[in-house]
């Protein structure tokens, strides 16, 4: 063995030397990617550093930032997490979120991604186009149009529900009950780009599978649990991956409907809009930032633990099943 | 599965049909459908709300911001930006008034520049602009007008003016002390008294007219319908205006809350503490103690409001204060509240000329009439780089007559006020409102003010805010452990004060 490594050893090819044609190659190449290195390096990088370095000041945002309005406090922002009364059941309402979001999240464009794709549906196109408007309408209009369509009184919603027969709807921004709830029902009206990309999956599917399953006597259902979900796993659980992360970062309508406050009662109030609160209202900039990193590291904890378990169950269709 | 593709595509096709075809999402309600002049479509921004709205609903379309240019600056002139967007000032009317102020102060001197910078605010992107102004070092000088919850966002963020003044020779004492130290935060000075904002109440004349009710007094000491115009009269005369679908008032057994078309009172766009100085003045805080402390009239008026929500009805709970039918937030433009208590800045946010209204006295209670006043000023940032060249442009702003005009406030000075009310009136035509109203109520003040300084201001706000629309949303509260449990929370807040 150690006979045979040797010979190898000796007989492996010298490292190849830089050409002047690879080098000029790689100065070209380093000169595309320059814009988006540097758009990293001032707008992602340096921002998430100067963020830690806030972490360890006092700095509010009533003052000029530069040094000498930084005074280093050093863990007692850190300290504080601990003792805040909002940090903890704000991180409850996001992960209440997470849990019925996500699910939704992922089952509701996949049936409708899977009508959309079946060849006997009329106007596939049309209804396409239908189920991904939603996603070109800015969150903000479409929030507060929402927020209207949702009113207790007015909404169209709650008025088909008592035309249906039901006297007491809910009360759906109002009650702390349903609040949460009603902002995973609007999450679901902005659905298509997880439809789309479901869709794509579903159409790289090859149809002989089908139809030699279909051949071997298996029905629709037999079909889609062994052919069709194996062959789309990679798509879901890359919709599964940004379905979290995205949970984590989940604000605006949350803003919009229940204000700073997390209205009704803080049952909309979000672990980012305890650092928004922080940041914005009372310029706290250096907990707000403790805050930001706490948000980061849970979503990188939380998408890390996705890719070592979830990431068994996903089909690739290479034979392996990693 | 062919059978189930058609069932699916035809109820799809048949459900988007429905939905542009069916019922209104806002159905008209049988009072304002017979009301021509009540549904006026004023949905501008209103002009204070942004300082006080517990709610602040962002438009999708937001209003771009304003820079002018230093035209007709003398070229060594010093440059004094000025931010307006923390309070009224950013309606596109306004911003033209105000390039004209501009235009007018730079041609007639030499010294500064001024350049303005409106920035509406649509949510809270006006505080979050002027937030990286300062943060990038880009600090305007003058700020305003901004009132005190606008300024309380940017706690030490303002420079003292008084030294500014004495330097300058400017002479304070010409200013009511009482009015000054309304104009002080944290015992600092911030501004110079420039535009008052009293409260009264704003009422609906049709609405009167077809509920066959006189309309409320406009004079201190009118009796209403042969009673004293105090709280249980001012309560029966708002349940008898608040109407539900099918006719009933407030004060009938068969009235139905859950299908109300009309209100009878609302107090449009103030905070729990707003809501307390219906009942007096005061403040939640005891300096001496460093602790909350929950003054009697607060806890009275909060029980009071909250009854009259929940338990009595002639007040809308919050489902109904978003809805269509009352404009969404804009309760007494939508035409369908008979009256509400707001303060003369609301003259900017609806149609004046449209609705037929006139204003009425604050009711008496316990035999003390109580109308909330607010005071705008200009105030200097301390990050501000020229503060005695912005100074001298603030102190030539506060005298000038054409500004409170634009703003809706009362001059300060007493010579201006005829003016600024004739604007009104050619606004208000063919109303002709009883302006001595709002000069008779500027005698009755809160005192202490409800937005008068506390520490950790900005904190403390936010817990009254939330506790007010906790007030709109929850029925079934009791108040007497929410009024507890809002005292522990501001008793936290002031001991974590920074």
């Amino acid at each position: 063995m150690s006979a045979v490594t040797r010979t190898n050893l000796l007989s492996a090819p010298s490292r190849p030397r830089i050409t002047a044609t690879t080098r000029r190659q790689w100065t070209t190449g380093f000169l595309f990617l320059s814009p988006w290195i540097f758009g990293f390096f001032a707008f992602q990088l340096l921002p998430i550093l100067f963020t830690i370095f806030l972490s360890f000041t006092d700095y509010k945002a009533t003052s000029e930032f530069k040094l000498g309005n930084f005074n280093f406090v050093g863990l007692e922002n850190y300290k504080h997490l601990l003792i805040d009364p909002l940090a903890l059941p704000s991180m409850g309402v996001t992960l209440k979120f997470a849990l019925i979001g996500i699910p939704l999240g992922l089952i509701i464009p996949l049936i409708l991604a899977v009508l959309v794709n079946n060849r006997r549906l009329m106007a596939s196109s049309f209804f396409r186009t239908l189920f991904y408007l939603p996603t070109v309408i800015p969150i903000v209009a479409g929030t507060i149009i929402f927020n209207g369509v949702m009113n207790a009184q007015s909404g169209w919603l709650n008025l088909v529900l008592k035309a249906l027969g039901i006297t007491d709807p809910p009360r759906w921004f109002t009650d702390p009950t349903w609040a949460g709830f009603a902002l995973n029902l609007l999450a679901i009206w902005a659905v298509g780009n997880a439809m789309i990309i479901l869709l794509a999956g579903l159409q790289g599917v090859p149809t002989e599978l089908y139809e030699a399953a279909t051949m071997d006597g298996a029905g629709p259902v037999t079909r889609f649990i062994y052919i069709t979900l194996p062959m789309i796993s990679p798509v879901v659980f890359y919709n599964l991956t940004i379905g979290v992360i995205l949970a984590f970062q989940y604000f605006v309508p949350a803003l919009l409907i229940g204000s700073a406050n997390g209205d009704p009662q803080k049952s909309l109030l979000f672990f980012p809009m305890v650092f928004y609160r922080e940041a914005f209202v009372f310029s706290r900039m250096g907990y707000a930032s403790v805050l930001a990193i706490v948000i980061f590291v849970v979503t990188m904890i939380a998408t890390g633990l996705l890719f070592y378990f979830g990431q068994r169950l996903v089909y690739y269709a290479g034979g392996d099943i990693s | 599965m062919r059978k189930l593709m058609f069932v699916f595509s035809v109820f799809m096709i048949a459900s988007m049909l429905l939905s542009s075809c069916g019922t209104p999402a806002n159905p008209q309600p049988i009072a304002a459908a017979t009301d021509t002049l009540a549904a006026p479509a004023d949905t501008a921004a209103p002009a204070a709300a942004a300082t006080e709205a517990p709610t602040a609903v962002p438009s999708p379309t937001i209003q771009p911001p304003t820079l002018t240019g230093g035209e007709g600056c003398d070229p060594a002139a010093t440059q004094v930006t000025w931010f307006v967007g923390l309070g009224s000032g950013t309606h596109p009317e306004d911003i033209v008034l105000e390039k004209a102020w501009v235009d007018k102060y730079n041609k007639s001197q030499k010294d500064a520049c001024v350049i303005l910078n409106v920035v509406p605010n649509t949510g809270s992107n006006s505080y979050d602009a002027l937030r990286a102004m300062i943060a990038g070092g880009n600090a305007p000088d003058i700020v305003g007008p901004v009132g005190k919850a606008g300024r309380a966002s940017f706690q030490g963020g303002w420079a003292d003016v008084k030294p500014l003044a004495d330097k300058a020779g400017y002479d304070l004492s010409k200013y009511d002390p009482q009015l000054l130290d309304f104009t002080k935060d944290e015992g600092v000075l911030v501004g110079i008294p420039f535009a008052l904002f009293p409260s009264f109440i704003y009422y609906n004349k049709k609405l009167f007219d077809e509920a066959q009710l006189p309309y409320p007094p406009h004079k201190v000491g009118e009796l209403y319908i042969g009673k004293p115009w105090d709280l249980a009269n001012f309560q029966d005369l708002a349940m008898k205006l608040t109407v539900d679908k099918t006719g009933n008032d407030a004060t009938n057994p068969a009235f139905d809350p859950k299908n109300v078309t009309q209100f009878g009172f609302f107090e449009q766009w103030t905070d729990a503490r707003g809501i307390a100085a219906f009942f007096a003045g005061g403040i939640p805080y005891d300096a001496a103690t460093n602790s909350a402390v929950i003054p009697d009239s607060y806890s009275a008026a909060w029980k009071w409001y909250y009854d009259g929500v929940w338990k009595y009805h002639f007040m809308p709970t919050a489902d109904y204060q978003n809805s269509d039918q009352f404009n969404k937030g804009n309760l007494f433009a939508s035409g369908n509240v008979a009256m509400s208590w707001v303060h003369t800045w609301y003259t900017g946010s609806f149609d004046m000329s449209k609705m037929n209204w006139d204003i009425a006295i604050m009711p008496s209670v316990n035999g003390k009439i109580t109308a909330k006043l607010h005071g705008d000023t200009f105030a200097i940032m301390k990050e501000s780089k020229h503060q005695d060249v912005a100074f001298k442009v603030l102190s030539a702003m506060v005298i000038d007559p054409d500004l409170p005009i634009i703003y809706g406030g009362m001059p300060a000075v007493i010579a201006d006020r005829p003016a600024f009310f004739a604007k009104l009136d050619a606004k208000a035509a063919p109303n002709k409102i009883d302006w001595s109203v709002a000069q008779e109520m500027l005698k009755y003040p809160d005192l202490p003010n409800h937005e008068a300084w506390m520490p950790n201001l900005a904190k403390a706000n936010s817990l009254l805010g939330a506790f007010r629309t906790m007030m709109d949303q929850t029925p079934d509260v009791n108040m007497d452990d929410a009024i507890a449990k809002l005292k522990g929370d501001l008793d936290a807040a002031f001991k974590t004060a920074p």
